[in-house]
């Protein structure tokens, strides 16, 4: 299994990249619990994911609250996607930031830029936020994500594409908890 | 008109043949009939398919061998074109150049292959029949799954519905271009142009206005139009329902005359999917222009159970529409229309002075959309301007020095440019710059400038590369937000390989706006020599819009890939609009013999000339194309 490009690495690398200036500040979904519940733990079950252009298949997770799940993401598609898990608000405000990288030539339809990312923060003075609630996978590789969703599920909570536009085209998928 | 009704249904309930495992049969009728056109403000005659002003929506799979029967219940020729459907030359549908159109009370049969999926529109393309209403839909399922999800899907067909029919609407224009206009600029408008720029440069601007045949006004040359979704003004308001938290496909289509319009849904952003039937990598949107004969499929995700309403509002800001997404339980729900934006000035940079200058360098570079606060744009900008004195810069319109002597006013002017050109500039809200303002940063409504000085593309919009610098008609969303530019187009999965065209095409966009002739490279259509490409070349073709006015220009028969500088990304469409004052480069694979149809698709400005006949020499024959489909008609002339 190959880990390739992911987000929590590009967030390293740009905090490699600077003086590092602390992340804490916006960080959500990061190593503290999070409404959607936090990474690690350990996990009794695997579930495949796919990813192509522009879908997840499957489209809908059943878990039971306070499980420990490891996905196992394999990308199909010719451009780099996400697999990231959070509420609503977490995925919008992740989207917001993808948006920035791509403005900044950071996201390429096929991964991330390492270069611009390195520019990016110089210019910027601020790296990005950690995001360990999520992978990105370029094309024609797998990651794995090892997930603990919480014992108490109030909002619900999706899976969902950060590069700008996928979401919207439908790069959305379920977690639900029955009984809940 | 019961047996109107008979054909409606079987066009929408095709008669399916024995499915072969890759591809099956269809049958389908149209019948092409006078309709009463019907809206808030006015009652007239007009056409419409299978009897009716909603539009017909044909249903075709890919693979798909479709025949549909089209017969002509009018009392003139008639034709059906498939607008963007890659078919055999013979069964295009355009009297002339396919074939010779359909009589009166007869039936033609046309057959062709489904080789594409998507979104598109079909058409009269005989006399002033489209703009009279004889317009549909096609929605072509593919036969792999679709990049994207959605719950709800619908057709939304926008047609500027005129009071006056076609013909009539060209023997006015004909007689008087500004017949139409009425956003005529007054002395007192003149007067206020004084107070704010000094006396002598708001007359020296009317003096440049009076060279070119046109005002700033001259957004829209038809208005006092009524818009109808789905054959429904905002009265009718056409509705969209659905459940809380569903995706909703909609398929956006213009299949206007004249009018170029501006789609949002307050409260909803928009997720583009496709682009001229063709899906492209997604992008999500405040706002989006839909330009005559374009399409955009879009998705949005209405979370909230209560209603939103679809406004399309015209680009000149003469008129606007209202339709409505609804929950279940809330069909009937009209949400309020809010008032029409201030009306656009086209300024000096749309004057189109401006073309001894490459352009190209404009409509490449940086198509991210950054630097916008830098010097070389809004030092384009210069070249038309009023310089300080109140001068013009002369004739750089025709000028083979105007070149340089633009690139000397960049040079020059770079950072001065807010002591003339501060003057010139409209803002696309309809208020003028103060003279002391710098173009770059003073652009209107949000989005935020980066440490390093670049500007973020969601701010950018005011800066769109597919418009002149300093154009009057640079769109803005109007909640906020982004605003969709042809350079956010990028293909989900590219047609062809990229490669080097063989040769550059240039086709100035001209026109007479004093005598309403429209024409390209001076030469109307009437009077031109067909335009000869070679099958398997890939021809670049440069557009150079000389006119006030954006025309959107369509070729028949092959697809038409827009160079926006993504390379093998770069979108492929089937229209493509050309703002005043500014070139644009597109590319065409040459792979369809036969003789084509490539025209602007404003139906006046095609009928008034611009309009070109293509032949593509070599390659297989097209008499060897497909089967040759069985005329019912006779071959009459």
């Amino acid at each position: 299994m190959t880990v390739l490009t992911s987000a929590r690495g590009l967030a390293a690398a740009l905090l490699l990249a600077s003086a590092a200036p602390a992340l804490a500040a916006g960080a959500h979904g990061g190593h503290g619990a999070s409404p959607a519940g936090m990474a690690g733990g350990t996990p009794a079950r695997t579930v495949e994911i796919v990813l192509d252009d522009t879908f997840y298949e499957p489209e809908s997770v059943d878990v039971a609250p306070g499980e420990t799940i490891r996905f196992r993401i394999r990308n199909a598609g010719a451009l780099a996607h996400e697999f990231g898990i959070g509420t609503m608000a977490m995925h919008e405000a992740h989207q917001a930031e993808m948006q920035m990288l791509a403005d900044h030539g950071v996201l390429k339809p096929t991964g991330m830029d390492m270069a611009a990312a390195k520019a990016m923060q110089a210019s910027m003075g601020h790296g990005m936020h950690d995001m360990s609630n999520t992978v990105l996978v370029a094309p024609g590789k797998t990651a794995e994500l090892v997930w603990t969703f919480p014992a108490h599920m109030g909002e619900p909570v999706e899976f969902a594409c950060g590069v700008p536009g996928h979401a919207g085209a439908g790069m959305v998928g379920m977690f639900h908890a029955p009984g809940h | 008109m019961s047996f109107n009704a008979t054909l409606r249904a079987l066009a929408l309930a095709p008669v399916l043949g024995l499915p072969a495992a890759t591809a099956f049969a269809g049958d389908y009728a149209l019948t092409i009939d006078p309709v009463r056109v019907e809206t808030a403000d006015f009652s007239r005659m007009g056409v419409g398919f299978n009897g009716s002003t909603e539009p017909t929506v044909l249903r075709f799979q890919e693979g798909e061998e479709v025949t549909i029967r089209v017969t002509n219940n009018l009392s003139e020729q008639s034709s059906v074109h498939w607008h963007g459907i890659i078919l055999p030359p013979d069964q295009d549908g355009v009297p002339g150049i396919s074939f010779p159109g359909i009589k009166p009370g007869e039936t033609f049969t046309y057959r062709f292959p489904i080789e594409q999926a998507g979104t598109y529109w079909f058409h009269s393309h005989s006399h002033f029949q489209e703009p009279d209403g004889a317009y549909g839909a096609i929605v072509i399922e593919p036969t792999t799954r679709e990049p994207y999800r959605y719950d709800r899907d619908y057709v939304v067909q926008v047609a500027d519905a005129h009071p006056h029919r076609g013909e009539r609407i060209w023997r006015n224009l004909k007689a008087s271009p500004d017949y139409y206009n009425r956003e005529q600029r007054t002395l007192m408008d003149l007067l206020s142009d004084a107070s704010e720029k000094g006396l002598g440069t708001a007359l020296a601007d009317r003096a440049a206005w009076g060279d070119m045949r046109m005002m700033p006004t001259d957004v829209e040359d038809v208005q006092g139009f009524t818009p109808v979704l789905n054959g429904k003004d905002t009265a009718g308001n056409w509705t969209g329902v659905f459940e809380p938290g569903q995706r909703v496909r909609l398929r956006l289509i213009n299949s206007s005359a004249m009018t170029f319009f501006d789609v949002r849904i307050p409260g909803l952003k928009m997720t583009v999917v496709a682009a001229d039937g063709l899906d492209v990598q997604p992008v999500t949107v405040d706002e989006l222009r839909l330009a005559v004969a374009e399409t955009y499929d879009v998705i949005v995700r209405p979370t909230r159970a209560e209603a939103y309403p679809i406004l399309f509002e015209s680009m000149g800001r003469t008129a606007m529409v209202r339709g409505t997404l609804a929950p279940e339980g809330q069909v009937g729900a009209a949400p309020e229309v809010p008032p029409l934006r201030p009306s656009p000035l086209l300024t000096m940079a749309d004057m189109g002075m401006m073309h001894g200058m490459d352009h190209g360098d404009m409509v490449h570079g940086n198509m991210g959309g950054g630097d916008m606060g830098g010097g070389s744009m809004a030092g384009m900008d210069h070249a038309g301007h009023v310089m300080p004195d109140g001068s013009t810069m002369a004739g750089a319109a025709h000028d083979e020095n105007a070149s340089s002597a633009a690139e000397k006013a960049m040079g020059d002017m770079t950072d001065g440019m807010a002591a003339g050109g501060g003057a010139g500039h409209v803002m696309p809200d309809g208020s003028t710059m103060a003279g002391d303002a710098h173009a770059g940063h003073a652009m209107p409504a949000g989005g935020h400038v980066m440490p390093d000085g670049t500007t973020m593309a969601g701010a950018a919009h005011a800066s769109d590369p597919f418009y002149a610098p300093g154009s009057g008609l640079t769109p803005t969303a109007a909640d906020g937000g982004k605003f969709l530019s042809y350079a956010d187009l990028k293909a989900a999965a590219p047609l062809f390989p990229d490669r080097e065209a063989t040769r550059e095409v240039e086709l100035r966009l001209t026109g007479n706006m004093e005598r309403y002739i429209w024409s390209i490279n001076g030469v109307k259509y009437e009077d031109a020599p067909p335009l000869r490409l070679q099958y398997g070349e890939r021809v670049r073709f440069k557009f150079v819009n000389e006119t006030m006015m954006t025309h959107p220009m369509h070729l028949h028969g092959m697809w038409t890939i827009l160079d926006t500088g993504s390379g093998q990304y770069d979108p492929i469409k089937h229209t493509v609009s050309i703002a005043p004052g500014t070139t644009v480069y597109t590319e065409t694979e040459v792979d369809a013999p036969g003789e084509w149809a490539f025209h602007c698709h404003l139906s006046y400005h095609m009928a008034g000339g611009m309009f070109r006949k293509v032949i593509v020499e070599g390659g297989p024959r097209a008499s060897a194309a497909p089967a040759a489909p069985a005329h019912s008609h006779s071959h009459g002339g």
